[in-house]
């Protein structure tokens, strides 16, 4: 500590701190929203990128000095696809925040688990083999079947008489991503049409390019309610990351928190992979920069989490589509290239930190 | 607690075990390792149900409560640390509010009297993770002040201590407890230390209380041989003893 504070100034200045935090970073989310709708084949500068869609909230308001085909580029295609970014980052980046609390491992996220490879698993069964298949499943059904079914042979493997270690449940969870990995590399390599798998396997890579305005009320259904619900209960998240034991003798009745997060994370993976693909590293990366900014109280790790899940998916599918226009890269590319390197800083990070405490 | 009977992996390890504490009473519990303390403990605070018995705090079975009102019963100083993320102190210490409605001015308020009674009243901001283990142990009984519960357990509260934070944690706890008429059972090591330190002793071999009451009748001789398996002898030998001044 460099300043002297009393204990009962801090808190203030803390809470003062992170207002001004969330204030900027929702500023990151418009401006990186604003920059999507108006960079791509079609420029469109960023005053009548704003003019068309204020223009469609409130008709008249502005002058006209945009052509049909700008409009309809940016409200038909641009828009829905910069908000399913910010959708798909912040309920990716809130799913890590939780996984790691409850598996108390701070390199979780839903590809460490498995999740998003069950869900893609039950999305490429429903994708090459239709819906029939899964007895009427949609894409988002399978998906959602499919994040829940990993999730729960995670746990099952993980668990040995009612208790569960966190090196076991990741490395039950790592062994079943590869086991779901190669279930759908088969599917795939069955299917008929190359043409399929050909599409199959980009959006396993993660692409928001099929984004259209029908596809954003579920996701920000789920996400909004399960927002909601986890910031009502940051309190018992914090006393399940310091430990199980402590967080029953806290009062938490770990059972049913546990069971609720599991669905509630494999709600949002499945929804969110339905729509979008598998998009990695994300949940890994947000939360922990969220707790390099606020510290490891979920009460303010969630919301700051959220916004920058969103702002960075958003900045990455900018990237996505531009860097080798007109082809698009897939997601996990990108987030790859931001998140590999974060991963390893993390590790190094981390192995020095036990290195000093053994010392 | 009365007739505690507790599994684990199917294999019964506490045997009708028996036990009781007074409000502003310190009782140890001791025992040879695996002779089923912590599990005990554990029946206590629920992170096990017993198979047969009954646990009460102020003649209610803890296992019927609500979960909130068990927890504003019974607080818990275990070895178990919150150390994989960064929490600071201050939020470790309210997490001892989690069963209780938020009420932050109050809370920051119990807060800080609770880290200056255990003598950590500038840590507030540190990371728990970076204290040494005799702070870490002090933000952990801060935070079981906060919870404001009728009994206090503490498992094995001094065993990565060294001998002068053992003693300092052990005063700080007894005083607490005598002061807020807490009723305290801390499971212990050290015989020695157990029988300075508190006002009921029990002893625990093979999943069954052996012996209970005030620790000179209960430490005799025959039963440390017959326990631990191992000569008790009296000697003159070196006592430690805390010096003045502050935990």
């Amino acid at each position: 500590m460099t300043a002297a504070t009393t204990p009962a100034q801090a808190p203030g200045r803390r809470r003062a701190r992170y207002l001004a935090l969330v204030a900027g970073l929702a500023v990151a989310v418009l401006a990186s929203t604003w920059l999507a709708v108006s960079i791509g084949a079609v420029h469109v500068a960023l005053p009548q990128a704003w003019g068309i869609v204020a223009d469609r909230l409130a008709p008249g308001l502005f002058p006209r000095t945009w052509t049909p085909v700008q409009e309809q580029i940016v409200w038909e295609f641009r828009l829905p696809r910069a908000l399913l970014a910010l959708l798909v980052g912040a309920g990716l980046a809130v799913v890590g925040a939780v996984l790691q609390a409850l598996v108390r491992n701070p390199l979780a996220d839903p590809f460490l688990l498995g999740v998003s490879s069950g869900a893609s698993f039950g999305a490429v069964l429903v994708l090459i083999l239709g819906a029939g298949a899964l007895g009427g499943l949609s894409l988002s059904g399978a998906a959602f079947a499919g994040s829940l079914l990993a999730l729960g042979l995670v746990y099952a493997l993980a668990q040995r008489a009612g208790r569960i270690t966190p090196s076991r449940l990741v490395l039950a969870g790592v062994a079943l991503a590869y086991l779901f990995q190669a279930l759908y590399s088969f599917v795939l390599q069955q299917a008929q049409s190359g043409r399929a798998a050909q599409q199959v396997l980009f959006w396993l890579m993660g692409s928001l390019g099929g984004a259209r305005w029908h596809m954003l009320p579920l996701p920000a259904a789920v996400l909004g309610a399960g927002l909601a619900y986890l910031l009502t209960r940051h309190r018992p998240l914090n006393a399940l990351a310091a430990g199980e034991e402590s967080a029953v003798s806290l009062g938490v009745n770990v059972p049913r928190l546990r069971v609720t997060l599991f669905v509630l994370t494999s709600l949002l993976v499945g929804v969110l992979v339905a729509t979008s693909g598998a998009i990695a590293f994300v949940g890994l990366i947000a939360p922990h920069a969220a707790r390099l900014l606020v510290g490891a109280d979920h009460g303010r790790v969630l919301p700051v989490t959220a916004l920058l899940g969103a702002a960075f998916l958003q900045l990455v599918d900018v990237a996505a589509r531009t860097v080798s226009a007109p082809q698009e890269l897939a997601l996990s590319i990108v987030t790859a290239l931001f998140g590999v390197p974060f991963f390893l800083w993390l590790l190094r990070r981390r192995s020095a930190e036990r290195a000093v405490s053994v010392a | 607690m009365s007739g505690v009977s507790a599994r684990l992996d199917g294999r019964g390890i506490v045997h009708e075990a028996g036990l009781r504490v007074d409000g502003g009473e310190f009782a140890a519990l001791v025992g040879p390792n695996g002779c089923g303390k912590s599990t005990l403990m554990r029946t206590i605070y629920r992170a096990l149900r017993p198979s047969a018995g009954l646990v009460t705090v102020d003649g209610d079975d803890v296992h019927r409560l609500p979960w909130r009102e068990s927890a504003r019963r019974t607080a818990v100083v275990a070895q178990e640390t919150p150390a994989e993320l960064d929490f600071t102190v201050g939020e470790v210490v309210l997490m001892g509010r989690t069963p209780y409605r938020r009420v932050p001015a109050a809370d920051e308020e119990r807060c800080a009297r609770a880290l200056d009674r255990v003598g950590l009243s500038g840590a507030r901001e540190r990371v728990y993770a970076t204290l040494s283990g005799g702070e870490k142990q002090r933000a952990l009984v801060a935070r079981a002040l906060v919870q404001e519960t009728r009994l206090l357990l503490l498992d094995e509260p001094t065993s990565h201590l060294d001998v002068r934070h053992q003693l300092e944690i052990l005063h700080l706890v007894r005083e607490l407890g005598a002061e807020l008429g807490m009723a305290t059972l801390a499971v212990l090591h050290d015989l020695n230390q157990a029988a300075a330190f508190c006002d009921r002793l029990y002893v625990m071999s093979a999943g069954r209380i052996v012996a209970g009451g005030p620790p000179d009748r209960v430490l005799t001789p025959e039963l440390i041989s017959r326990v631990y398996g191992v000569r008790a002898v009296h000697r003159t030998q070196l006592v430690f003893e805390r010096l003045g001044g502050g935990p």
